[in-house]
């Protein structure tokens, strides 16, 4: 992990950052979002596939494009919480004094 | 905590460039990644003795094939690869590399290569050996086709570096370790290899032994070569040592009365036994011919040249054999030189004095038997006789004034007489010859020093009309 951290720090920061973006603007968007039923779907998809990455069972390539995969989508979510959060913080922070 | 989870189902949006993102990152990434962790494993591999190393990698995963060593050695490189970082799993490829029963190493020699073959047991040992072989053999072309196998006995290389330094002294052969047995065969380089590897043989550490060794010696020669026009005897090859040098050269110049010794001998070991016996008595038949050759190879001489006359060459052929020791052979190719131009009495007087100027004919001390390293000049004297055949001779012994003069007389018509004796037994008609003994009578120097005397015990032949 540590390896792939030094080695794709570039991509991993790009997700991260873009992450940031997306729930800084979550929090005012005003389109439809995910049902709970299908996010649900989606979050079992996604333990099913940290669960293969953790088993290994791909091999080669396809392996590595999984770890690599779920490791900028663990960082983008991860951004995703701190920047939804930021953002709540801020009009928070703003609507007192508005 | 209740907002994340409102705010989290408006997230999805930015997967998709995260899609993107993730595809451009797989397509770049991969093949700079596999050349990183292939290079990284092979660092991690450098302290590892293996053969026939292969790494592949596809995404995080290594195949690695190597031979190992050792059960230990194999596991270890294993957990090396396994122990790079980002390398995700290994493919265990490896495997021990076979082990050779016997455990079989040769060297061979021929004229312009040395090939080493059969098995080493480290790559390391192999390089070795292969460059001790460069080394060792200066300029020889060597060929490695040695495979590795396990199996080899203990203190394999040294015996191997030990076996490598004797090829050298081959000039084509085969050396061969087989376990701990070795075996040999082949031609020495040079006189005295074969002892010299059964020398260095002796070293070869506890446990290892000769199976076979038939190395042979290259033939041991001695070669004399009497010139009558050059006046000379030249003397090549080889002589067990010193001592039989000096006894030979001795020998060479007291059989060779008027010849001039040239001697190129060389010492070496590895001569035949019984050299020394044979070569001796050899020498006197060659003494007795007026041009010939002698060649001893191994324990067969061989002896070609003119004798003066028809007797003596039939008592070279019959004699010379009995005198070797068990074991030798003798080829005698001996034939008669044409008989020289008669002459008159005086030219006749006159070679007989120029004969017997430059050499003297010996005698046991004290007694009457003739010294046989005197047969040669005996024979040119048979060859003179012959050239004058209506000359009668006189033959006269003279002794030196010591001991009683009767004892003298007796001496001196004993030792003339076994000089007629001789001339009659070649064929010459013994009415030509008259036995006369002058005692201590005639001396031609002063009987007060040792030099004197010895030219006063003499035989003189005096031609009478």
């Amino acid at each position: 992990m540590a390896y792939l951290v030094t080695f794709h720090w570039t991509w991993l920061l790009a997700s991260l950052l873009l992450g940031l973006a997306m729930g800084w603007i979550a929090v005012v968007h005003r389109g439809q979002g995910v049902s709970k039923r299908t996010a649900r779907w989606l979050a079992v998809l996604a333990a099913a596939l940290v669960a293969l990455a953790l088993a290994r069972v791909i091999p080669g390539r396809p392996g590595y494009w999984l770890d690599l995969g779920l490791i900028m989508f663990a960082l983008y979510l991860a951004g995703c919480a701190v920047g939804s959060w930021l953002r709540d913080w801020a009009l928070s922070r703003d609507a007192p004094a508005a | 905590m209740h907002g994340l989870f409102r705010w989290s189902s408006k997230w999805w949006p930015g997967v998709i460039p995260l899609v993107v993102f993730w595809a451009i990152a797989a397509w770049t990434s991969t093949p700079p990644l596999e050349s990183d962790l292939a290079a990284r494993s092979t660092s991690a591999l450098k302290d590892s003795v293996l053969d026939k190393t292969r790494i592949a990698v596809a995404g995080r995963d290594v195949t690695f094939a190597a031979d190992a060593f050792s059960e230990d050695g194999r596991r270890s490189a294993v957990a090396a690869v396994q122990a790079v970082p980002g390398v995700r799993q290994v493919n265990d490829e490896t495997r021990l590399v076979p082990e050779a029963k016997p455990f079989v190493w040769s060297a061979e020699r021929d004229v312009v290569r040395v090939t080493l073959r059969g098995s080493a047991p480290l790559p390391a040992s192999k390089g070795r050996l292969f460059e001790a072989a460069r080394a060792g053999l200066g300029g020889v072309e060597v060929v490695d086709q040695m495979n590795l196998s396990r199996g080899a006995p203990p203190r394999f290389d040294n015996v191997a570096q030990l076996l490598l330094d004797q090829i050298g002294k081959l000039k084509d052969g085969k050396i061969t370790l087989s376990d701990t047995k070795v075996s040999l065969s082949g031609m020495a380089r040079d006189l005295g290899g074969r002892e010299a590897i059964a020398a260095a043989l002796k070293n070869l550490p506890e446990g290892f032994s000769v199976a076979a060794n038939e190395i042979k010696a290259p033939p041991y020669i001695f070669q004399a070569y009497k010139d009558p026009v050059a006046v000379t005897l030249t003397l090549t090859g080889y002589v067990p040592d010193n001592n039989v040098h000096g006894a030979l050269a001795t020998a060479a110049g007291r059989k060779f009365f008027s010849e001039k010794v040239v001697d190129n001998l060389k010492a070496s070991v590895g001569a035949p036994s019984g050299f020394a016996a044979a070569v001796a008595p050899a020498l006197g038949a060659l003494s007795r011919l007026s041009t010939g050759t002698l060649v001893v190879t191994d324990r067969e001489v061989k002896l070609s040249g003119d004798a003066f006359y028809d007797a003596a060459a039939a008592q070279i052929r019959a004699g010379l054999g009995k005198d070797f020791p068990q074991g030798w052979q003798f080829k005698a190719e001996i034939s008669v030189k044409p008989a020289a131009a008669p002459v008159d009495a005086t030219v006749c007087q006159q070679l007989f004095s120029d004969l017997l100027a430059k050499g003297k004919i010996r005698f046991e001390s004290g007694r009457a038997s003739i010294d046989p390293d005197s047969a040669g000049l005996l024979d040119r004297l048979v060859e003179t006789a012959l050239r004058c055949p209506t000359a009668n001779i006189e033959v006269a012994g003279h002794t030196d004034a010591d001991g009683e003069d009767a004892f003298n007389q007796a001496l001196s018509e004993k030792r003339a007489q076994a000089v007629t004796d001789y001339l009659v037994k070649a064929g010459l008609p013994a009415g030509r010859f008259t036995a006369m003994g002058y005692g201590s009578t005639k001396p031609v120097a002063g009987n007060d020093t040792d030099e004197g005397k010895a030219q006063n015990r003499r035989i003189d032949f005096m031609v009478r009309e």
